[in-house]
């Protein structure tokens, strides 16, 4: 937690300040180290002095980092902003805030932060040391041996490209309309399934079929299952699934019906 | 069976503290009068008899924990669960959280001056924040607040066992209400601050 030792802010030999931006949480954490080390009055910062000392500190960041440069370069302008406005002439009414109350709040609630979260983080540590009955959840074991990737970069590269990036969490749930009808599939499999004679499940899609007629299809069997009109068989998992005209005579059928 | 020995059992098998009036619904004999005398005299038991262990009241609830000084012996232990650390940047960002909520991203991230959507989801898919609401305004914006598992993490009874901010030791203020009354004691800028009230509207 304790981001800004000494060490970081540190006169170098030509007198200028050497900051490693990197160790900040930010632009307050920024700016609040430049006034603790300095002893600056809070409700009196020399504006300029600090404005100068901020952009020199954040020269460091990388063109790598976008996010983190507009982090801080919207902290810079927001100083430069508050600058300009102390040098504009003020109106002489007393009610008129200093342009920079609003950075004192801010920095003076962001301690406070800091100052909670050091807390949580020894209450954290306290708690830590506790611990609870040894329950850890069943971990997957790996199984797969090691074996050397066959693969060139452009199939690796390929095969990125073609990962869906997650859902985010908040996801809109849309509703389209069936564009295929289950009834018209349970009418197709009656029409087809010939008397004690089975089809493959696949015989039933066309060609130019999407995933939705095989959705409606697998219900439309499962319908007609539930209606003892068909019977489904497959002889193991992900094998072919087969559609069966249901024969009330069928011995075997019958005895599948007696409670085991 | 005595009642002290079903809250045992009870405790023993839980991961996730208890409260008594859940601990009570195990038996209809058992009511939650009867599961505090119970918790009491467990307590008791473990202190004379000088166990490994004791009972803890976290989050609201009861749990049995090992004493603390026991801690070094089990670190080096794979089959006991390791509690994990929370970074800088998600402490602060749950600091802030903890005490503005129900409180929405864009104010975080004021608050810290930094981004804070990569954070929060973190803290959401740990269990440690949730979404408690919507606010006012344009999109209305998800509001975010504490959890119980919260409370469990840093072993905190209830919200009430987080520090109050005006007993936090703040350096700035502490330092700048000193010097002011020397420096510029007509200062007007001073009542317009908010010193009394760090837990006020920041805009």
């Amino acid at each position: 937690m304790a981001t800004n030792s000494a060490s970081t802010f540190a006169p170098a030999d030509d007198g200028v300040y050497v900051i490693e931006i990197e160790r900040f949480h930010g632009p307050l954490d920024l700016l609040l180290h430049l006034i603790r080390q300095q002893d600056i009055d809070v409700f009196d910062i020399p504006i300029a002095r600090i404005t100068r000392q901020f952009l020199e500190a954040i020269q460091g960041i990388g063109p790598g980092d976008l996010d983190q440069a507009g982090e801080f370069l919207e902290m810079a302008a927001t100083l430069i902003r508050i600058k300009a406005q102390l040098l504009l002439p003020r109106p002489e009414s007393d009610d008129d805030e200093d342009p920079r109350a609003e950075l004192v709040r801010r920095l003076l609630e962001y301690e406070q932060i800091r100052e909670i979260s050091q807390r949580l983080e020894r209450a954290e540590a306290d708690r830590a040391r506790r611990r609870v009955r040894g329950y850890v959840p069943p971990r997957p074991r790996a199984v797969v041996e090691e074996t050397p990737l066959e693969t060139t970069w452009d199939e690796v590269y390929e095969a990125a490209l073609g990962v869906s990036l997650p859902e985010s969490r908040v996801s809109e749930h849309r509703v389209t309309p069936r564009t295929v009808s289950m009834d018209s599939r349970v009418a197709l499999i009656l029409d087809r399934l010939g008397r004690g004679a089975g089809l493959p499940f696949t015989s039933f899609l066309g060609a130019g079929e999407n995933r939705m007629h095989g959705v409606m299809t697998l219900l439309a069997g499962l319908e007609l299952t539930r209606r003892r009109a068909i019977f489904l068989r497959q002889t193991a998992p992900f094998h072919e699934l087969w559609l069966y005209r249901r024969e009330d005579d069928d011995p075997e059928v019958l005895a599948e019906e007696e409670p085991a | 069976m005595r009642p002290e020995q079903i809250v045992e059992a009870i405790l023993f098998a839980s991961d996730a503290p208890l409260r008594a009036e859940e601990i009570a619904r195990a038996d209809e004999a058992l009511d939650e009068d009867q599961v505090e005398v119970a918790i009491q005299q467990l307590r008791q038991l473990y202190l004379e008899s000088e166990r490994a262990f004791d009972l803890v009241e976290v989050a609201g609830g009861h749990q049995l924990l090992t004493r603390p000084e026991f801690a070094g012996y089990l670190e080096r232990f794979d089959t006991i669960p390791r509690p994990s650390r929370l970074s800088g940047p998600a402490l602060e960002t749950l600091a802030i959280i903890a005490y503005r909520q129900p409180i929405g991203r864009l104010e975080v991230e004021y608050v810290r001056g930094v981004g804070a959507s990569g954070v929060i989801r973190t803290l959401q898919e740990r269990g440690l924040v949730d979404v408690v609401g919507r606010g006012e305004g344009i999109g209305r914006p998800l509001l975010y607040g504490t959890t119980q598992r919260f409370l469990e993490h840093f072993g905190f009874e209830s919200m009430e066992s987080l520090p109050r901010p005006d007993e936090l030791p703040v350096v700035l203020r502490d330092r700048s209400m000193t010097i002011l009354p020397d420096e510029s004691p007509e200062d007007p800028d001073q009542e317009e601050l908010p010193l009394d009230d760090p837990t006020g509207e920041h805009r």
